[in-house]
């Protein structure tokens, strides 16, 4: 699911504007309703909107320049986007001292370790918590139920994405048994997973060794029926590792060959291995089953792949996945070494 | 490993056992007089393999001690003939002994492979062993080390136990080591320090305080790295920064050796023999502690900022005269 703050703004706007036509005539409001988007795309100011809703606005609006634009921009750009990204944050910070989003994105780019971010997220969080439910509360009195259910989910979104990212960065920092509890409270709160924390949890439980734990977790959660099935690259990843980690390669292979067949370009990707910045906003939003969301699955398993030690400095699992793949999906191997030298050939020239 | 020991106490047992009961006077006659010339009593290959073995070894303890007056290069060159010579002697003692434990698993490590293919070819090799002999049992004695014909078959399982851990495997690591502690309690190869060390990283508190009761609580280098280790990653900062004072403290030259990465070759086959509360204790902890520590990316730099464990660290290179690099934050 993931979150896309492009989406979310448009809600927010979309649930306020609905509530002005309250008590309006059907016809007139649907005429109304129908006007929405065009206005919402050009001229957003003419929009009934809070200070809270255009504080969202300049986040979203951040977070595609630094996360979605800023790891492809050459060096130059680069620079551009980071100070137009923190310029719009700050600017949202105004509008609104509230905004969580904002505050937490200019902590992670300006946090000097990991265990700092860590750490100003733990101290805050509740106060977070404490904020996104008044708001929830807030928002819990509409006539329309379906209306006010989606309100008083966005108004718990900074929240999750407060925890989610805690989860995230608590894995990051090797503190296993606190990001699969952080994960599981997200979980908790949240029971569609809007964050994706179940992706976290098998991470965690796959960095515990964990089998069981992610055994009876995936059963638990197939129940609820509305998931996604558990073969998305983080569970497959994880119980890969796992199957690695108890000696047993006959598994640990299968799992890669479906890996394979369940995501396209996967040989390359698993080969590769590609370490990508993490979103400050929240996890990249990427199509289901994509080769994008391979590419940040294996950037997440990071730190279950460059585990141990190994001469080739890839980690104990990172190179024998990378030999594996290579074995099962030798084409895969070739296109990237003739990439390789085009890419020196090209230096060269 | 205590080779030569061995070997006399392999060609005493193999002698008494031709000759029949034994006072023990008897015996430790025959033990003085194997020690005194132990070729008049090897018998079979099987002794000469063995002696093969731990005459290999003694030669690589007797070339170390001129290590640090060559250059990194001639280093490398004179590291790899020396694994060289004792791979060719580990063959050819295999080839008198097919079933020689030692000469087998030392031929593995001599190659120098990564370590994930060097635990492949130890788990092919013990799977090998075990079909043949069975599975390692306590001796009568209740511990299996005392059978020293059982000794081969420890190491092998201390050498997998090892790399399981620096290959990531921490529950495997725990597991084969809590079964070696139950085989062989006395652990005269240090298998609770694996131990130790994967149950941090697993942040397997029962496990870690199971040991430490078992150790009753006088815990070395290990136990302290494992410990301030385990305190940090449950998130525990006052105890973690308890155990890392401890660390410093009581463990020589400790802080140096987790701030200034110390080289360490590889094991042949156990953990080198150390004095304990000696700077090689710590050096070997956190060597094997080294996986563990890099996936806690902060912790290095945490330990700085604990009072004292810089200056520490900085003092005993200055008083020992060894080289300090800055350590960048």
């Amino acid at each position: 699911m993931a979150f896309d703050p492009q989406r979310e703004d448009y809600q927010r706007l979309g649930l306020r504007f609905a509530q002005t036509l309250d008590g309006t005539d059907a016809a007139s409001a649907t005429h109304s309703f129908a006007s929405f988007g065009r206005r919402f795309a050009h001229d957003r100011d003419s929009l009934p909107q809070s200070d809270a809703d255009r504080a969202f606005h300049l986040v979203a609006m951040a977070t595609k320049l630094i996360d979605y634009q800023l790891p492809f921009a050459d060096d130059e750009t680069a620079k551009e986007l980071i100070a137009s990204g923190h310029r719009l944050l700050d600017e949202a910070l105004v509008l609104d001292p509230h905004c969580y989003d904002a505050i937490r994105m200019k902590i992670a780019a300006q946090a000097p370790t990991f265990e700092e971010f860590l750490g100003f997220l733990r101290d805050q969080a509740d106060e977070v918590r404490a904020h996104c439910e008044r708001q929830q509360q807030a928002q819990a009195t509409g006539i329309d139920s379906e209306r006010s259910r989606l309100r008083a989910d966005l108004a718990m979104r900074p929240y999750l994405r407060w925890l989610s990212t805690q989860a995230e960065q608590a894995l990051i920092c090797g503190r296993n048994r606190e990001a699969l509890a952080l994960a599981l409270e997200c979980l908790r709160i949240d029971p569609h997973d809007v964050a994706d924390a179940r992706f976290s949890v098998a991470l965690a439980y796959a960095k515990l060794e964990d089998e069981a734990g992610l055994d009876s977790f995936v059963d638990r959660l197939q129940q609820h029926g509305s998931m996604r099935p558990a073969n998305d690259a983080w569970t497959l990843l994880s119980r890969l590792a796992m199957r690695f980690k108890a000696l047993d390669t006959e598994g640990a292979q299968d799992w890669v060959s479906e890996l394979i067949r369940t995501y396209p370009h996967a040989a390359e990707a698993l080969i590769r291995q590609t370490e990508l910045p993490v979103g400050i906003f929240a996890r990249i939003s990427t199509v289901p089953y994509s080769e994008d969301e391979l590419i940040v699955a294996i950037s997440e398993a990071t730190i279950l792949l460059q585990e141990g030690v190994d001469p080739m400095e890839r980690g104990a699992l990172g190179t024998w996945l990378a030999t594996e793949v290579a074995r099962q999906q030798p084409q895969a191997m070739l296109a990237i070494m003739s990439e390789q030298q085009r890419q020196q050939n090209g230096r060269r020239a | 490993m205590r080779g030569n020991e061995e070997l006399i106490q392999r060609l005493a047992l193999k002698r008494r056992r031709q000759l029949g009961s034994m006072s023990e006077e008897a015996y430790a006659e025959l033990e003085l007089a194997v020690r005194e010339d132990p070729m008049r009593f090897v018998d079979d290959d099987e002794d000469e393999a063995f002696r093969l073995v731990v005459q290999a070894l003694a030669q690589i303890d007797e070339r170390q001690h001129d290590d640090d007056l060559l250059d990194d290069a001639q280093y490398l060159e004179e590291r790899t003939r020396r694994l060289g010579a004792l791979g060719n002697a580990c063959a050819h003692a295999l080839e008198l002994d097919e079933n020689c434990v030692d000469a087998a698993l030392l031929l593995t490590l001599s190659k120098d492979l990564s370590p994930n293919m060097a635990l492949e070819a130890l788990l092919e090799l013990e799977r090998n062993v075990n079909t043949r002999e069975g599975a390692v049992e306590p001796s009568v004695a209740g511990d299996a080390w005392t059978n020293v014909f059982e000794r081969p078959r420890l190491r092998l399982s201390d050498s997998i136990a090892r790399l399981c851990l620096c290959t990531a495997r921490y529950r495997v690591a725990r597991d084969r080591c809590v079964d070696m502690l139950a085989k062989a309690p006395l652990d005269v190869l240090g298998a609770r320090l694996t131990c130790v060390l994967a149950m941090a990283r697993l942040e397997d508190e029962d496990g870690f305080h199971w040991l430490e009761a078992r150790e009753s609580h006088r815990g070395n280098a290990w136990f302290h790295l494992g410990r301030a280790l385990l305190m940090y990653k449950l998130g525990r900062m006052p105890a973690a920064r308890r155990a890392i004072r401890g660390f410093d403290r009581l463990c020589v030259g400790g802080a140096y050796a987790l701030l200034q990465p110390v080289f360490v070759d590889l094991y042949l086959p156990d953990r080198p023999a150390f004095e304990p509360q000696t700077f090689t204790e710590s050096v070997l902890a956190v060597h094997e502690a080294d996986p563990i520590i890099s996936d806690v990316p902060d912790f290095a730099a945490w330990t700085c900022d604990q009072p004292g464990f810089l200056a520490s660290a900085q003092d005993y290179a200055r008083r020992n005269g060894m080289g300090w690099r800055e350590w960048e934050q």
